[in-house]
């Protein structure tokens, strides 16, 4: 019996499997998950969600939201989870350069420019 | 008595409108079953966060964030408006305008200013029609609102109201409670007032209540949940002004089509009367031609 890995965004169930291994992109680095992982709650960053399944590795894009791990079952609360193959490296990289042009002058603008930035160097990393 | 042929043209067309109208019926209730399943979709993503929302109050956060504070004398408000894009959905779009004008007169007296913007091509018209004239319009979005769409138009508000132009949102769109029912609401959506989901599907916790470790930190946990939740929250009104727009209009295409039968049905009858008195008219014409020539 191994990890059971449940990606969820407000469409739709977008993956639940089975796998050897998950790596999580949290907020802070990355995570890698075990069965038997005592019970936690994370907050996800922007970057690649990394599975080790049976068939072999697969690597999606998640664009922030949450981890909980119970179990052996791995939940993920995401807006977006893409496969790092469909993923433009252009496009992310233009993006981040959209980002980084955004005015900051104030506390409240700089934070969402940070937000900003953050997401697509994600991006930009997941799309290498 | 009209002329049977004229009445024989009219009882054509209302049988070409009624096989549209029931197409139409058709279409809605296909669209409405797709439109449900996504509403019923979202539900997974929903419970799961007010299972995490659940487990940080468990673990004793305090829920602070400034998203759910009410803001001091406020300056300025906005109204979302959802309505369709297509119109022949009977009571649908009246109804959201209908609610939206006395909230926007209620806005304007208690708070100043007030920015509408309006999703649909009717809740447009409708409210130019009126004298409101939107300063953002959406016409993208059918019978399946995309996620990524409306998170864009929720960052935007986020942004605005962070940054302070912004000091409250309301949503005006239709709820969506039963295939009979839907009613016109408004929600104030900014600030959100609290965290908890009014669905009754809270006691998912129980499974495994087990202690959590938070990573990084509860904190930051929480500094995310809330405008995921209000993202979920807004792409949840997006959802169900879909559903209640195609179940509307599958109720008024339903009740089209019946009428259309009626109408058919009557036209019928007064058509073969129409067409009997002719013949009849033309018999007496011939035997008095005879009973003439006879004498």
């Amino acid at each position: 019996m191994s990890l059971r890995c449940v990606v969820v965004t407000p469409e739709r169930t977008e993956l639940d499997r089975e796998a050897d291994h998950v790596s999580l992109p949290m907020f802070d680095g990355e995570l890698g998950v075990l069965k038997g992982r005592a019970p936690l709650i994370g907050r996800l960053g922007y970057g690649t969600l990394r599975l080790q399944t049976a068939a072999g590795p697969e690597r999606y894009y998640v664009d922030g939201g949450f981890a909980q791990v119970e179990n052996d079952v791995v939940n993920i609360l995401t807006s977006r989870a893409i496969p790092v193959d469909l993923l433009d490296s252009d496009e992310a990289r233009s993006e981040l350069d959209a980002a980084q042009d955004m005015s900051g002058k104030t506390p409240e603008e700089m934070q969402v420019k940070e937000l900003a930035t953050r997401r697509a160097r994600g991006k930009v990393r997941a799309s290498k | 008595m009209a002329n049977a042929r004229a009445l024989d043209k009219r009882r054509k067309s209302i049988r070409n409108i009624r096989k549209i109208t029931r197409t139409m019926e058709l279409i809605a209730t296909a669209r409405y079953k797709k439109a449900m399943d996504r509403a019923n979709a979202v539900s997974a993503y929903t419970d799961r966060l007010s299972q995490i929302v659940n487990s940080l109050a468990a673990a004793g956060t305090e829920v602070q964030h400034p998203l759910l504070e009410q803001r001091e004398n406020p300056k300025s408000a906005r109204i979302l408006v959802l309505s369709s894009n297509r119109g022949l959905c009977g009571g649908y779009n009246s109804s959201v305008l209908r609610t939206t004008l006395p909230q926007i007169e209620e806005l304007k007296r208690s708070i100043g200013e007030v920015g509408v913007d309006v999703s649909g091509k009717r809740g447009i018209g409708g409210l130019k029609f009126r004298g409101v004239e939107a300063d953002r319009q959406y016409t993208q979005f059918e019978d399946q609102p995309a996620y990524d769409e409306v998170e864009k138009i929720a960052s935007g508000y986020l942004e605005q109201y962070i940054t302070g132009q912004m000091d409250r949102l309301d949503v005006v769109y239709t709820r969506f409670v039963s295939t009979s029912k839907q009613i016109a609401t408004i929600e104030t959506l900014l600030p959100l007032g609290s965290l908890e989901s009014d669905d009754a599907s809270k006691d998912l916790g129980g499974e495994g209540s087990g202690e959590y470790e938070f990573l990084p930190s509860a904190e930051s946990i929480l500094e995310e949940v809330v405008p995921t939740s209000f993202k979920t929250k807004l792409f949840k009104c997006f959802l169900d002004s879909a559903v209640s727009e195609q179940v509307a209009r599958m109720i008024a295409m339903k009740g089209a089509t019946e009428s259309a039968g009626d109408m058919i049905k009557q036209l019928s009858m007064t058509y073969n009367r129409a067409r009997q008195s002719q013949i009849t008219g033309e018999i007496m014409e011939i035997i008095g031609g005879v009973e003439a020539l006879e004498s």
